[in-house]
């Protein structure tokens, strides 16, 4: 998985990413940004772990970054490392997905990511495409 | 980042610069930068200038929005970002002031060892403190506590670890709110919060999370060293670590809270990671409350540490840490906001003081310092990168004009991504190894971030500091042995 770019910013880590819908831009930055933080080590496929996931917001940017931390944390609590997501509905005002992970054991950390921030965050839809641009706090 | 920042900049003196409030429509007051004509080129190659005119924006913000000289790119805050806002008029107080890693934090430990003595051992005292203080992403402890516990735990931070056997009362003495901030509010701390710090007690960390065994490379207030106990060649010891996962989720859940409550509040921001709420209301007191546990955890977590830094000395040369001298200097926090009573245009006024990189400075006499510290000044730890230095200084009774604020570190000038693509690995490691310094980390990753070439110079930071007269250089280290998480 290497379909984002990462951003240079000083303290932290930002990365630019695409998805032809809604569903996939979401769908694509947690991708990323569980890719950032580890790699896969073994080749052992262990049970894998489902999690319903309902977020709401105020507006896009928001859905956005809620979605995102929700991920980050429930993969601290849960010791998972999640690698495919499922979106069942989405709009600016919330989203339903099903997220699957696979315990951290099977991985190599490689990065903390403490949390997705608003800084410099930038989502927009041109000419048929979604891109995102967002900053971790690592 | 080659886009340097073209706002308007005014010198003030040799080590300050303005940005005058008249920049953007919005800023209540002017932004002031502790710099020198050196710092300052390098500070104005990302976007942290643009940062500390944001700050200026908070409600009932008085004084300046101010910057240390490590200042750099943070979000919503600059990294090493002072802001203090009048409680009575309104004044708010930002998640986004204090960051995710609340209460992330310096202390700094004597021995009674010099450097010649201990030479030999350095590299066998890395090893066991790589074993054992656990380090590296999500790292988990063996201090576990039930619920019930870890809400006492919130309330008397070190002083729950002291009395569980992990540390002396001396400790607290010798710790920044004698280690736990009074106001913890447990039930303000979500569900969430407690499950994801629940195994991270006495853990280290990643990132820029460290521990650190030092050598005293250079003494420039005689008195005050020898009123701490350090001389030229003596070994000690530093520990870098925070919240963990529990002041992370803590940020987020009030962050989100005061997103939601700036309409309410008819607040205006031009970031939303700077998103605050009044210091007086339901959600302002609550988020104080949370963090003020997260801060109490963080003062536990680095007592744990040091417990086990401790008993790595005493397995090493079966002597208790008592008699190796190990005390401690000081533990400072650099991720906090405070209610502080300052003088503002000559009246007293009750503050909340947002530090985001930066450390709580006091002059000598004041109220607030235990005695041992009160003819001398508080201690302020500044740590530089992993080939350099690292510094002690006292506050100064002139950082009444920062609210008693200092930098907190050298501050980061190159990316990660960029550090990534230009630092070799191997050609860093025999660097730092000709300068007698060993390293080892979780990952070659995090050495990489890390090294020195990603930092400014802590010396020209320091500097800064010094001639501005904030603080006052007391002693220098540099480094011998280096854990990173």
């Amino acid at each position: 998985m290497k379909d984002y770019k990462l951003i240079d910013h000083t303290a932290d880590l930002g990365v630019k990413l695409e998805g032809g819908n809604l569903k996939e831009l979401f769908k694509n930055a947690a991708l990323a940004m569980f890719d950032i933080i580890a790699q896969k080590e073994k080749k052992v496929n262990s049970r894998r772990e489902k999690i319903e996931i309902a977020q709401e917001a105020n507006d896009l940017d928001e859905l956005f970054i809620n979605w995102l931390n929700e991920l980050l944390s429930l993969s601290a609590i849960k010791d998972l490392i999640f690698d495919d997501f499922d979106i069942k509905k989405i709009d600016s005002k919330g989203i339903k997905a099903i997220a699957w992970g696979q315990s951290l054991k099977n991985y190599k950390v490689n990065t903390e990511i403490k949390a997705a921030t608003y800084h410099d965050l930038k989502i927009e839809e041109k000419q048929g495409k979604w891109q995102a641009e967002v900053i971790f706090d690592v | 980042m080659s886009n340097l920042w073209q706002g308007p900049l005014e010198k003030i003196d040799d080590y300050r610069f303005r940005i005058p409030k008249s920049y953007k429509k919005g800023m209540r007051v002017d932004g002031i930068i502790y710099a020198d004509d050196k710092l300052i080129a390098s500070i104005r190659q990302d976007k942290a200038m643009e940062q500390v005119s944001n700050v200026a924006f908070l409600p009932g913000i008085v004084g300046a929005s101010l910057a240390m000289p490590d200042i750099h790119w943070g979000y919503g805050f600059p990294i090493g970002g002072v802001a203090a806002t009048d409680i009575e008029e309104g004044g708010v107080v930002s998640p986004g002031g204090v960051g995710f890693d609340i209460n992330c934090g310096i202390r700094l430990l004597r021995t009674d060892f010099t450097y010649d003595e201990i030479k030999d051992k350095i590299s066998s005292l890395v090893a066991g403190l790589f074993s054992d203080v656990p380090s590296g992403v999500g790292s988990k402890g063996d201090i576990r506590v039930s619920r019930r516990e870890e809400k006492e735990l919130f309330l008397k931070g070190a002083r729950w670890a002291v009395a569980k056997g992990f540390g002396v009362k001396d400790d607290l003495e010798c710790t920044e709110e004698y280690g736990a901030i009074s106001g913890a509010d447990p039930d303000a701390v979500s569900d969430r919060a407690y499950e994801r710090g629940k195994a991270q007690s006495g853990t280290l960390g990643s990132g820029n999370h460290f521990l650190e065994l030092q050598v005293i490379d250079q003494v420039y207030d005689q008195d005050i060293a020898d009123a701490f106990g350090l001389r030229l060649g003596q070994l000690t010891i530093m520990i870098h670590s925070g919240s963990r996962g529990l002041g992370y989720q803590v940020c987020d859940d009030y962050s989100r809270r005061m997103i939601k409550s700036l309409s309410k509040y008819n607040i205006n921001v031009p970031d939303r990671q700077l998103a605050c709420a009044p210091v007086k209301s339901i959600e302002g007191r609550q988020y104080l409350g949370a963090m003020r546990a997260a801060a109490n955890y963080a003062w536990v977590n680095r007592q744990c540490l040091m417990y086990r830094v401790r008993k790595v000395f005493e397995k090493t040369f079966s002597k208790s840490w008592q008699n190796m001298g190990m005390s401690l200097i000081y533990d400072v926090a650099h991720n906090i906001a405070k209610i502080e009573k300052h003088v503002v245009n000559g009246k007293n006024k009750e503050l909340c003081v947002h530090r985001k990189g930066a450390t709580r400075a006091f002059g000598p006499d004041h109220p607030e310092l235990p005695d041992r510290y009160k003819k001398t000044g508080q201690p302020v730890i500044i740590p530089g990168d992993m080939g350099r230095n690292s510094y002690l200084l006292v506050g100064t009774k002139k950082a009444s004009e920062t609210f008693y604020s200092a930098c907190h570190g050298a501050g980061r000038v190159m990316s990660r991504t960029e550090a990534a693509r230009t630092i070799d690995y191997n050609k860093l490691l025999k660097t730092l190894e000709s300068k007698g310094i060993i390293v080892r980390a979780s990952g070659r990753k995090t050495i990489v971030e890390e090294a020195p070439d990603a930092y400014k110079d802590v010396n020209d930071v320091v500097g800064v500091i010094d001639k501005a007269g904030i603080s006052k250089k007391v002693v220098r280290m540099r480094p011998l042995g280096v854990i990173k998480g």
